[in-house]
């Protein structure tokens, strides 16, 4: 087939119309010590100590910058545990028992609105915030969130990030719709902070549930300068390149930061982290997750403590289907996700859904050179080619090919009509270049 | 139940080799029976006899390619075939093959004697695919190939045998055919075959190329499942359209009597240009990987065609400007210039392929004397 590859068949029309089952009191909950971006950790807690609810218990170390981690619930340090991470890897979670008293640390006091105004009106004092809160993009990249308010640019546009393009995902879906009041404060925080005027909200224009219910909901808004913004229903309309082009009409140059056009863009799950964070003094302590696919009985949306463990979730799902067949377990989305060995593992705050899927076998067949990979590419690569040049290991020829351009959206193996694994290739290719 | 690890992404578009190529047979579907239904016994034979060989071909080469190793051991029979083309011959070496088999029956020219069949046969698969490592490596088209070794070795030796209950009429003697006379004089060749004639195909030629309606039922399929790409066909029957309205409109000038219109439709409907189009250049392994590319490689083998039909000695073109054609879509490919963006370079070049030609079609017909009235 030689086509470019637009949407993707998903099950998200279905999913996404189910409302969220609370479930916020786990019996265990698990905090990683280490993340893709901080890989050391001190924790200032014993074991047996009590811990309150956004109680700083340790210190997570990163290159750059150093992350507090805190109690997601109230209760008894019990020990360290091994369980899987976000990234793949077995870490130490520090596991903590509920005591379901739900007490609250000192720190999270409610602001009035007098002084959120004076806050948020004062950038530095927002970073401070942030960082304290530990405030990373929720999307899934974990980037800090108070590093981007550092900068010092003229910000004119603020767009959130609610597109959500991965194919399955309806966590984001289920924010937008059940908290709407939220979502508006936090923008009108984040817009306060950088004092920019206009802000858009990006969704994909088949969301027609969405756009019914903030268009209502902006109408108390009517000086805001909140807009909805209905964008393409492709896959990687996410891509920040590709959202901030279709909503501007701005193109960025390959690795530029939008901030040098004035574009500000965050994650609709980070905009309600800041709500949190400005309103109560809270760091992000619960969720939205979709747990999905066709290896599950019924795919359902939670909203969870971060921290809590998939495996208490799959019995709520009513178990795996067709257990018989080898499963895939996937967290994040299809296409770029992380697919980890056991379900043993923990919802941490940058997990947007789990999804499991019947391993399939795929027969791979030579490349007939169909063109549909270089066709689909969003960055305007040359997949097979690169392909190509991996197998030959030629790295002047991979080198001029540009690999690193590549955004692994996963778009190239997904089209190829010989089921080869391609993006895999380019990744060889971005090691390679690398050298 | 197991939890399997697995790299990203995770599901796949519903798309395979298989259904590309079933597609493509599904297309030249009713080329085939029709040319079956008007030269039954050729037709048959033709296609039989190049099914056999291009698969058995294929099924020698890959046996010969996954031979079992040398060691000590000895290995029964069934040892050694089942290493050899257990999961490696599949329905999809089948497919390729019976694909380029019913190509190249299809092009044949009706009266091509047995040995020629023969030989073109296994031209066609061996040095047009099997040389540079079977599905998916060939450079060129495996039937063009093939019809043209055999019109090469064999040509003089054709003879046309048309059967008088399909073919309206045929005056012009046994080896005529329409596009015998595009260099020497369009007129009298248009007497003979009206433009109807050439649609229906009702006039001596190929086995299957001459069949229009069929072909463009086959090309509409394509389309629409998306098996064949539309720049390829757009450039190559565009820039052939606008070369032979050139070439018209400078017989035009010689000659008044000439339509430029009639004589563009003569040059598409007459010869192999339509199933070109359709079948053998839109192979997608024999065209560049990037769209650019494939515009330019459209309009590189219009050139070739209407170069080869007005000033070559051969009278059809289209088998030889295909493998041209494949050449430079090796030279499209080259990593130094490849680039699936649309660049003002690509767009000259287009440019250039389009005006250069046009110019020199329009000042050599008119004051060169390729025309005789």
């Amino acid at each position: 087939m030689i086509a470019k590859t637009k949407g993707i068949h998903d099950t998200k029309s279905f999913v996404g119309a189910l409302s969220a089952v609370r479930y916020i009191d786990p019996k265990y909950v698990y905090i990683a010590t280490s993340n893709v971006r901080c890989g050391q950790a001190d924790v200032y807690i014993k074991e047996g100590d009590h811990v309150d609810i956004c109680q700083v218990i340790g210190m997570r170390h990163g290159p750059f910058f150093d992350q507090p981690i805190h109690a997601t619930i109230s209760g008894t340090f019990v020990g360290y545990e091994k369980h899987y991470h976000r990234n793949g890897k077995l870490t130490d979670f520090i596991k903590i028992e509920n005591d379901f008293k739900d007490t609250m640390d000192k720190s999270c006091q409610k602001r009035t609105p007098d002084e959120i105004e004076e806050l948020t009106h004062d950038k530095a004092r927002m970073t401070e915030l942030l960082k304290e809160t530990a405030n990373v993009g929720l999307g899934g990249s974990s980037f800090p969130t108070y590093i981007k308010f550092q900068t010092d640019k003229k910000i004119d546009m603020i767009l959130i990030n609610a597109i959500e393009c991965e194919p399955y995902i309806t966590a984001d879906h289920r924010l937008m719709l059940e908290f709407p009041y939220r979502v508006i404060d936090g923008i009108k925080y984040v817009m306060n902070a950088f004092d920019c005027k206009k802000a858009k909200i990006c969704i994909k224009s088949k969301y027609k549930d969405i756009k019914e219910v903030y268009e209502k909901t902006l109408k108390e808004f009517p000086d805001s300068g909140i807009e909805l913004a209905c964008l393409g229903n492709y896959y990687p309309q996410g891509w920040e390149v590709e959202m901030i082009k279709n909503a501007t009409g701005i193109q960025l140059n390959p690795g530029e930061l939008p901030s040098n056009r004035g574009i500000m863009n965050f994650n609709v799950s980070t905009i309600v982290g800041i709500y949190k964070a400005v309103k109560y003094n809270m760091p992000v302590v619960k969720r939205f997750i979709t747990v999905t696919g066709n290896g599950i009985t019924t795919p359902k949306n939670f909203r969870l403590r971060v921290g809590t463990s998939i495996r208490d979730l799959i019995p709520m799902c009513g178990g795996y289907k067709h257990p018989e067949k080898d499963k895939i377990f996937i967290l994040g989305g299809p296409m770029m996700g992380v697919s980890v060995p056991s379900d043993d593992c923990i919802v941490t705050k940058t997990v947007t859904s789990v999804i499991i899927l019947d391993k399939e076998e795929y027969e791979e067949q030579p490349c007939v050179r169909c063109g549909s990979c270089v066709l689909s590419c969003p960055v305007h690569l040359e997949p097979v080619q690169i392909m190509n040049a991996v197998k030959t290991l030629d790295k002047e020829r991979i080198k001029k090919l540009n690999p690193l351009r590549c955004i692994e959206c996963g778009l190239c193996t997904y089209s190829c009509t010989s089921k080869i694994q391609v993006t895999d290739y380019i990744r060889k290719a971005k090691l390679i270049a690398k050298l | 139940m197991t939890i399997v690890k697995e790299n990203a992404p995770h599901i796949r578009r519903k798309a395979s080799v298989t259904r590309m190529m079933v597609d493509v047979l599904i297309a030249l579907a009713p080329t085939l029976v029709f040319a079956i239904a008007v030269y039954p016994l050729q037709a048959s034979y033709t296609l039989l006899i190049s099914l056999f060989i291009m698969i058995g071909s294929e099924f020698v080469y890959v046996g010969l390619r996954n031979m079992l190793p040398k060691d000590d051991k000895k290995h029964s029979f069934k040892e050694r075939f089942n290493y050899a083309y257990k999961g490696k011959f599949n329905r999809n070496n089948v497919l390729t093959a019976s694909i380029s088999a019913v190509i190249y029956t299809l092009i044949m020219p009706a009266g091509a004697p047995i040995y020629a069949i023969i030989v073109g046969a296994f031209a066609g698969i061996i040095i047009g695919k099997l040389v540079f490592g079977g599905l998916g490596s060939n450079i060129f088209n495996p039937a063009a190939v093939g019809m043209v070794f055999a019109k090469l070795c064999f040509g003089s030796q054709y003879v046309t045998d048309v059967p008088t209950w399909y073919c309206s009429m045929n005056d012009l003697g046994v080896s005529a055919t329409p596009l015998g006379y595009i260099n020497g004089g369009f007129l009298s060749n248009y007497n003979n075959y009206s433009l109807s004639n050439l649609f229906l195909g009702q006039i001596p030629g190929t086995l299957g190329e001459v069949y229009k309606v069929t072909i463009l039922v086959g090309l509409v399929y394509l389309l629409i499942r998306r098996s064949a790409d539309f720049r390829i066909v757009l450039s190559y029957l565009g820039a052939f359209a606008l070369f032979s309205l050139t070439a018209g409109l400078a017989v035009y000038a010689l000659d008044s009597s000439v339509n430029p219109f009639t004589f563009t439709l003569y040059s598409i409907l007459s010869g192999g240009v339509l199933f070109g189009a359709v079948f053998m250049l839109t192979d997608p392994v024999t065209s560049p990987i990037n769209s650019p590319s494939r515009w330019i490689y459209g309009l590189i083998a219009a050139v070739s065609t209407v170069f080869i039909r007005l000033f070559a000695a051969l009278p059809e073109g289209v088998g030889f400007s295909i493998l041209i054609a494949n050449m430079f879509a090796v030279v499209l490919d080259h990593y130094e210039w490849s680039n699936p963006r649309y660049t003002w370079k690509k767009f000259l070049a287009m440019g250039l392929l389009i005006v250069i030609p046009v110019a020199i079609i329009f000042l050599s017909i008119r004051f060169g004397g390729v025309y005789h009235v």
